[in-house]
């Protein structure tokens, strides 16, 4: 890819790692204060915490809208294109039908969810431990592909990394974490090591100098990312246009996942296995 | 490429499967024009992609471990008594308690009874989750809606905690309304001829009791059910006053949901004789023998309880979508599929710049999205909006694993030998098997949980990466080759 430049050889391996050293710690910072301040080092949307949520499609503005529903603790409004996303804390039944009812009424055509508090807690406990068990399940697939301590540990670090950085850019954008959030961060578990070990098999299996091997990787690397960025970027576009919010929220999350991985294969990965290698390990 | 290439390439096998499996999908799923004139295919839709309702349900009811040194039916009785709801034995060493208890509140009760608690869960026995099913399912196809799902959502000790309702053009409220309904029953008794008379009706049923045998073990089944102290007064006066007591041969008593009989038998002897002198609370309808028997059983049961759940629930969720909104994020889903491709295609143009390359890579691509399709129109899987992320996320690594294939064969840019094409291809599928496999780990908890919406995304995404990795990856590979050894 012509894009630009990268020469990898002109760095040492602690160069390479410095800057996703640094955004690595940034971002748990993130996570942390998140975590201090709610509990959850993302904040959750209404399918974990509980909640009912509401797309419509109106030109009703964000006042209009207040007043409609000022009866009803409406907690958030989104907006994109002409769709809005409405939030509202728990209620009771009867509040919970009355709200339907003067949705039914005035928005005939909106979408509705309501996710009771405690399904809401049993679906962030299922959606935790897909995470670490697809995580780990990972890491077992990559080290019984390579079948050497350290590249295993760069490619598991790398995706680590990954979720790290993402989790905490969304909590920078505003983005919850939802049952589509939580899909798009497992697709990126899966996708984000595509890269990784591509770079890993050209490293340590082929002949040939480091740098070449390398430079290699990072062009077929680069392609791989950019087409599956290319992909979420039409999603993201689509969505946008058409305010389908689920959509919207999987395909951000999967762009800014894809950045992250670039990142960390092309700096972390490369900086670990390069470090690996120069002092001997390898072929 | 002339004819006779593209011929040698068509017969290759790798390549025919794909050939074969684009027409069988395609013929899966079916475009056509409906009667409207409208494009129309055998895709089915999820409840996000059309109008549709869904309600999930949370039973108020737990399954709890235990151990007792009483007899365990004694022990049983006892805990009926202190817990003061249906407590039934769930598998030897488990009771499913049918009213909401905390741990902390149920463990006293145990203790009184002369029992411990072993494990706690909220929920109910995956049969309790059957039957709570077909009572569901007896509503909605009574209403005759025509397209209804109902999920038991049970975790991996066979205890639900949870039930999912999904109905396709139904809105919200109606939706509620059906699961909330209840149906009419009564018992009527035959006067004369085909004359009958009300006896009682479905509020003074108290309790309806599982399908037992009775004798027990005689294989002679049957539903015992208990009246009000009024309803055994009202069905004692009618069975004489009509004559059942003295002939029950010409007096059957008929049991009837939403006026249709679903259940006609003589009194017994024995219970005739009975009735003539005293009330009779508990009863017992008995319906046969062996498998047809329990059968028949199980079916009266759920008509006793008239539609009522035999454990109570609370909605723990809800949702629905409206056919204007389904329309439009149908719509959204296929401009972003097409979209998807085309700047894939693009960004790969972009890279290798040789159509000869690009258009096999495109075309191989988009074999696989409608391969994918085929298989959902086939095993009639409903898609929904997570499904078109899965399936564009599919576009998008699909296109990564042949960038792989194309770059590992083309090395230094030289055309390779056969054999060295051979080894190199292996290189390839190696990384992108590892790859693969990885994704597919990755999905796997999701596809074996019962993550609401989720399930059906993850099962996608881990069959797109395995069509892609048995199937299009070594046609594909043939057919780059074929073209670069030009």
């Amino acid at each position: 890819m012509g894009l630009f430049k990268y020469n990898i050889e002109k760095y040492t391996p602690q160069q390479l790692m410095v800057i996703p050293l640094v955004l690595f710690v940034m971002s748990l910072m993130v996570l942390a204060f998140n975590m201090a301040a709610t509990g959850m080092p993302v904040k959750p949307g209404i399918d974990f915490s509980g909640g009912t949520a509401v797309t419509i499609i109106t030109f009703d503005s964000r006042e209009q809208l207040q007043t409609t529903f000022s009866g009803y603790p409406l907690t958030e409004i989104g907006d994109v294109n002409n769709g809005k996303f409405l939030k509202f804390g728990t209620m009771d039944d009867k509040q919970y039908q009355s709200l339907t009812q003067l949705i039914n009424q005035k928005y005939p055509d909106a979408k509705i969810d309501q996710i009771g508090e405690s399904f809401g807690k049993s679906l962030q406990y299922q959606a935790a431990l897909a995470l670490v068990f697809s995580f780990v399940g990972m890491a077992i697939v990559i080290f019984l592909s390579f079948r050497t301590f350290v590249p295993s540990v760069a490619v598991v670090l790398s995706a680590l990394a990954d979720m790290v950085m993402t989790a905490a850019v969304m909590n920078v954008v505003g983005i919850t974490l939802s049952l589509g959030t939580t899909a798009a961060l497992l697709m990126l578990i899966g996708y984000s090591v595509d890269s990784d070990i591509l770079l890993t098999n050209r490293v340590l299996k082929r002949q040939g100098k480091l740098n070449d091997k390398l430079m290699g990787a990072f062009h077929t690397g680069m392609i791989m990312t950019s087409t599956t960025l290319a992909a979420a970027a039409a999603l993201f576009i689509v969505s946008w246009f058409g305010s389908v919010q689920i959509l919207m929220e999987i395909s951000a999350v999967l762009l800014i996942g894809l950045v992250a991985d670039i990142i960390n294969t092309w700096l972390t990965n490369v900086g670990i296995l390069k470090w690996y290698v120069l002092k001997g390990g390898g072929k | 490429m002339n004819s006779k290439e593209l011929k040698a390439l068509a017969t290759d096998w790798r390549v025919a499967i794909l050939i074969v499996l684009v027409v069988l999908s395609v013929i899966a799923i079916f475009p056509h024009f409906d009667e409207q004139g409208h494009l129309a295919t055998n895709l089915q839709y999820g409840l996000d992609l059309q109008q549709g309702s869904w309600i999930q349900l949370e039973y108020k009811a737990e399954v709890v471990g235990f151990t007792t040194d009483e007899p365990v039916d004694e022990f049983i009785a006892s805990l009926t008594k202190q817990v003061d709801a249906e407590v039934i034995l769930a598998d030897a060493t488990h009771l499913e308690i049918r009213k909401p208890y905390s741990q902390a509140d149920l463990e006293p009760l145990f203790a009184t009874a002369g029992g411990k608690i072993t494990s706690y869960q909220q929920g109910v026995s995956k049969s309790t989750a059957e039957s709570v099913k077909r009572v569901l399912e007896n509503k909605i196809n009574s209403l005759g809606t025509k397209d209804a799902k109902v999920n038991t959502l049970t975790g991996f000790n066979n205890v639900g905690r949870y039930i999912r309702v999904e109905m396709a053009g139904v809105d919200m409220k109606q939706a509620q309304d059906i699961v909330g309904k209840q149906g009419k029953f009564e018992i009527r008794i035959q006067t004369t001829g085909n004359n009958t008379e009300h006896v009682v009706s479905g509020d003074k049923i108290t309790s309806v009791q599982v399908p037992s045998q009775e004798p027990a073990g005689s294989d002679k089944w049957g539903v015992g059910f208990t009246l009000s102290e009024e309803g055994a007064a009202e069905f004692q006066a009618a069975a004489i006053r009509y004559g059942a007591t003295v002939d029950p041969a010409n007096h059957y008593l008929a049991m009837l949901l939403d006026n249709k009989t679903v259940y006609s038998a003589p009194l017994s002897t024995d219970l005739a004789g009975k009735l003539q002198t005293e009330k009779i609370r508990q009863l017992f309808a008995s319906t046969g023998t062996g498998k047809a028997g329990s059968q028949q059983a199980t079916d009266l049961e759920i008509h006793l309880r008239a539609g009522a759940l035999p454990v109570d629930v609370t909605i723990a969720g809800s949702g629905g979508t409206s056919a204007p909104l389904g329309e439009r994020y149908k719509a959204m889903a296929l401009l972003a599929g097409i979209l998807a491709l085309i700047t894939v295609g693009f960004v790969i143009y972009y890279r290798y710049r040789e159509p000869s390359i690009v258009l096999p890579m495109i075309l191989v691509n988009a074999s696989e999205v409608l391969i994918l399709l085929g298989f959902i129109a086939l095993i009639r899987f409903q898609m929904d909006l997570p499904t078109i992320a899965g399936l564009v996320a599919v576009v998008g690594t699909g296109i990564d694993q042949l960038v792989i294939i194309t770059d590992e064969i083309l090395h230094e840019g030289k055309v390779p030998s056969p054999n060295l094409y051979l080894k190199r291809l292996t290189r390839a599928l190696g990384i992108i098997v590892a790859a693969a496999a990885t994704v597919v780990i990755a999905m796997l908890p999701l596809a074996l949980m019962d993550l609401s919406t989720l399930k059906g995304f993850a099962i996608i995404t881990i069959l797109g990466v395995l069509v892609g990795v048995i199937i299009t990856r070594p046609a594909y590979g043939k057919v780059i080759m074929q073209t670069l050894s030009k």
